[in-house]
């Protein structure tokens, strides 16, 4: 009972302090909805916006090749042709700079010609090779100019063969680039819905889950602040000292400020799954328990955290300190600011070794791959392995003087 | 006492605290640092593109007609996968069926699952036949089943190409008098096939990187300069209102109270805790400019221009924080205005877009509705090497908002304590 006691005395201290609905609340809302409509821009698949990449394309040619190397690039699934004037390539490297183009294609003068006579002749292609965004740019590229060469040789072949006069050259060239609108192979994507399939509902939007989920893990660390300063101040003022000359024991006066840190941020959790589900359209009620279940053991981890982070911070700076560095680290490195699989090798295993990438993995499994109840278990059990260690960490440091 | 006492007095405290040296210096570089080694990792030392390994599950259902022969597409797809050339980027699992490949992927043991239909050959091969190849992904990824598909695509656009070659043929026999060849489709797919052999795609292109034939490091400098420079720009703003509170404390604590009763001037205490800021500001954007080019390679652009952009940016900062706080009335109030105002501000400001592709154009407007977005303008037409002539819009902005800034900031300090 004397736990409870103190667990609401630090509830009301936190809750009092209006600097806690700013930290546990407000900044996550903004966050995600910033992220959310950014990413929401890219992502998802409902959305009216192109999620083509933008390339650029200066068209320095008269023939008819360059023109229908532009119907191709126009019917590529990957990049979306921009053609840009004189005035417009003057500044493609700037448009490039600022993240309005991903690439810029040059179609020299001279292109058709040399490719109908044969002659060797090569598309200028302004790109960074070094983004993700540029691989698959120059990817899309190759498969265009691959489909264009191949009809020229399809017509070149046709000529050869006797089967056409040269005259024909064009026209041959004109019905295989018609003829590739509807290749005799193709591609389809499926993305994997689990049980959401079965069940005919639609997984969440890409960009708001991802955001969603992201800030919900990335704050929950924030919110320590507020919970981690209030054990750091009764230190400071000898409060911890003095409740134990009360009949309180060492380890109830440890569960009663973990307890109220574990409450805010179970608390948080769950106002931020009520607000994404109806503000922001994220189907965190396909799976409730399965959510719940994820809530309860990142607050779990983010309690123990807590605990740690008061544990060993003597000043009121040094908790925000630690704080600040923790949320950095575990967010980015756990996948909350962008997934994983877009960052290098080596960053991607790292990460996959946090436990805030577990609760990523949580939260996607229900969300995005539209998954059961099973699929959170062997990321909870891990996350509160993580909370367990934490813990013991945080005793082990712990010092009511 | 002149103003610089109070000024260095203010900076020895600022230099002095943990929490400001972390939030000046430690944080920026984190964050940069973390960012740096998720996308700048991705290039390996040897130039080569060092994403995540894709894990694939295949189904080969393909079933060939014997009078198809030994030709079978769907092995030569598995086996074009399985080259060891793709072998880093891919790691191939076969399984007998569709539903053993799907649930793979649904149990997180493959990141895309690859179904090669029953008539792959047939399509591959006979006139009218089609087929598709089913890639079923996990929805949480982009990347990886991108390459798979391109790679997929790339592959049948080889026998989609001979059978476009063949009908080019065969249509224009037809348009013409001559007696058609009945070993006309095997012979022009055997032509088409060889061309593929001896040519490559890549050949086709001649690709160059934005700065030109740049080096792997200018590349990287390129993708993490934009996002040291956000983090520039929030970090300073942030420092420049964390600054201007010494005022707040100083009078919570009664010892501006004290300052005022000494012969320097009110005007001379409030004038040296200004002088205090931006000296500090100016500290910590040189630190920084001088670390992230050291530990990033990040070339901020021609000097010029990394000064202008450097003090009109300590100009707004400080103007901007010294507006601030000249609105809150206690320190207990200062945390939250600081951080939700910088946060704000520095979102609409597009600090934390920097480098994701495909933003939707109106975040550029509203970026230059906040003094952050305007800092953000000038250092990336620094960053792109731009001279003087170029960012004088953005450097005159963020200095006349800088003043202005300080003159209200100013004002409303002079009504409270003179």
């Amino acid at each position: 009972m004397r736990i409870l006691y103190l667990a609401y005395k630090d509830l009301l201290q936190i809750l009092q302090d209006w600097k806690s609905a700013l930290f546990l609340l407000v900044m996550p809302l903004l966050f995600t909805l910033f992220f959310g409509f950014i990413f929401g821009g890219t992502l998802d698949s409902e959305s009216d916006v192109d999620p083509r990449l933008p390339i650029g394309v200066v068209n320095r040619d008269d023939g008819n090749l360059a023109i229908s190397l532009e119907k191709l690039l126009e019917d590529s699934e990957v990049i979306r042709p921009i053609i840009l004037n004189d005035e417009q390539a003057a500044q493609a490297d700037q448009m490039l700079d600022d993240g309005d183009l991903a690439a810029v294609v040059i179609i020299p003068n001279g292109y058709t010609t040399k490719l109908l006579a044969d002659e060797p002749v090569l598309l200028d292609v302004i790109i960074n090779q070094s983004q993700p965004a540029g691989q698959t740019v120059s990817r899309a590229l190759e498969t265009v100019t691959g489909r264009l060469l191949g009809a020229v040789e399809a017509a070149h072949i046709s000529i050869e063969n006797g089967s056409a006069d040269s005259s024909s050259l064009q026209v041959g060239i004109t019905e295989a680039i018609s003829a590739w609108q509807e290749p005799a192979l193709t591609v389809i994507i499926q993305k994997a819905t689990g049980e959401s399939q079965k069940n005919q509902q639609t997984n969440s939007s890409g960009g708001f889950a991802q955001a969603s989920a992201g800030m919900m893990v990335q704050f929950s660390i924030f919110g320590l602040i507020t919970s981690a300063m209030v054990l750091v101040l009764e230190r400071k003022s000898r409060t911890l000292q003095r409740l134990l000359s009360s009949p309180m024991q060492k380890a109830e006066v440890i569960a009663g400020h973990i307890l109220a840190m574990f409450l805010v941020i179970f608390a948080q959790q769950l106002i931020l799954v009520l607000l994404g589900q109806f503000g922001f359209g994220v189907d965190y009620f396909r799976q409730p328990l399965a959510i719940l279940l994820m809530i309860t053991v990142l607050a779990l981890w983010a309690a123990s955290l807590g605990l740690l982070i008061s544990a060993i911070s003597r000043k009121e700076d040094q908790v925000i300190t630690l704080s600040l560095i923790s949320m950095f680290v575990f967010a980015a490195m756990g996948g909350a600011w962008f997934p994983l699989e877009i960052a290098g090798k080596a960053f991607a295993t790292i990460g996959h070794l946090m436990p805030t990438a577990w609760a990523m993995d949580g939260f996607q499994n229900i969300l995005m791959r539209g998954l059961g109840f099973e699929s959170v278990l062997m990321p909870a059990a891990i996350l509160f392995g993580y909370g367990l260690a934490f813990f013991g960490l945080a005793i082990w440091r712990f010092r009511f003087e | 006492m002149n103003l610089m006492v109070v000024a260095f007095k203010d900076l020895k405290r600022v230099f002095r605290s943990p929490f400001a040296l972390v939030m000046m210096f430690g944080a920026p570089l984190l964050i940069a640092g973390l960012l740096y080694f998720a996308f700048g990792g991705m290039m390996s030392g040897g130039g080569s593109f060092n994403l995540p390994t894709t894990r694939v599950a295949i189904a080969n259902l393909d079933q060939p007609n014997p009078s198809e022969g030994t030709f079978k597409a769907g092995e030569m797809l598995i086996k074009f996968l399985k080259n060891e050339d793709l072998a880093d980027m891919l790691k191939i699992t076969m399984v007998p069926d569709e539903i053993s490949a799907h649930s793979m992927v649904d149990q997180q043991q493959a990141d895309v699952a690859l179904i090669i239909p029953a008539n792959f050959t047939q399509a591959a091969v006979a006139p009218e036949q089609t087929a598709s190849v089913l890639l079923y992904q996990d929805p949480t990824l982009t990347i990886g089943p991108g390459i798979v598909k391109d790679l997929v695509n790339h592959f049948m656009d080889g026998f989609s190409g001979a059978k476009i070659a063949v009908k080019i043929s065969e249509s224009a026999i037809q348009k013409s008098d001559k007696q058609a060849d009945p070993g006309l489709s095997e012979k022009t797919a055997k032509q088409y096939a060889d061309y593929l052999g001896n040519s490559s795609h890549a050949e086709a292109l001649h690709i160059v990187s934005p700065s030109g034939e740049a080096a792997q490091t200018e590349s990287r400098s390129a993708m993490i300069g934009p996002i040291m420079a956000g983090m520039l720009v929030l970090f300073v703003f942030f420092m420049g209102a964390n600054g201007a509170q010494s005022i707040i404390r100083e009078q919570e604590d009664g010892t501006l109270a004290r300052l005022f009763t000494t012969p320097a001037s009110a005007l001379t205490i409030l004038g040296g805790k200004f002088v205090g800021v931006f000296i500090a500001l100016i500290i910590q954007t040189v630190i920084l400019l001088a670390a992230s080019a050291l530990i990033f390679h990040i070339s901020w652009g021609k000097p010029l221009s990394v000064f202008l952009a450097t003090l009109s940016l300590v100009i707004a900062a400080t103007g901007f924080g010294v507006m601030l706080m000249s609105f809150i009335k206690s320190t207990s109030q200062t945390g939250p205005i600081l951080g939700g105002v910088m946060t704000l501000t520095g979102m609409l400001g597009g600090l934390f877009s920097n480098g994701i592709p495909n933003i939707p154009e109106i975040m550029d407007k509203i970026a230059l509705t906040m003094p952050q977005g305007w800092a953000m303008l000038a250092w990336k037409l620094s960053l792109a090497g731009n001279g003087a002539g170029t960012i004088i819009l953005p450097i005159l902005v963020l200095t006349i908002l800088g003043i202005l800034f300080f003159g209200i900031g100013l004002t409303l300090f002079r009504k409270r304590f003179i």
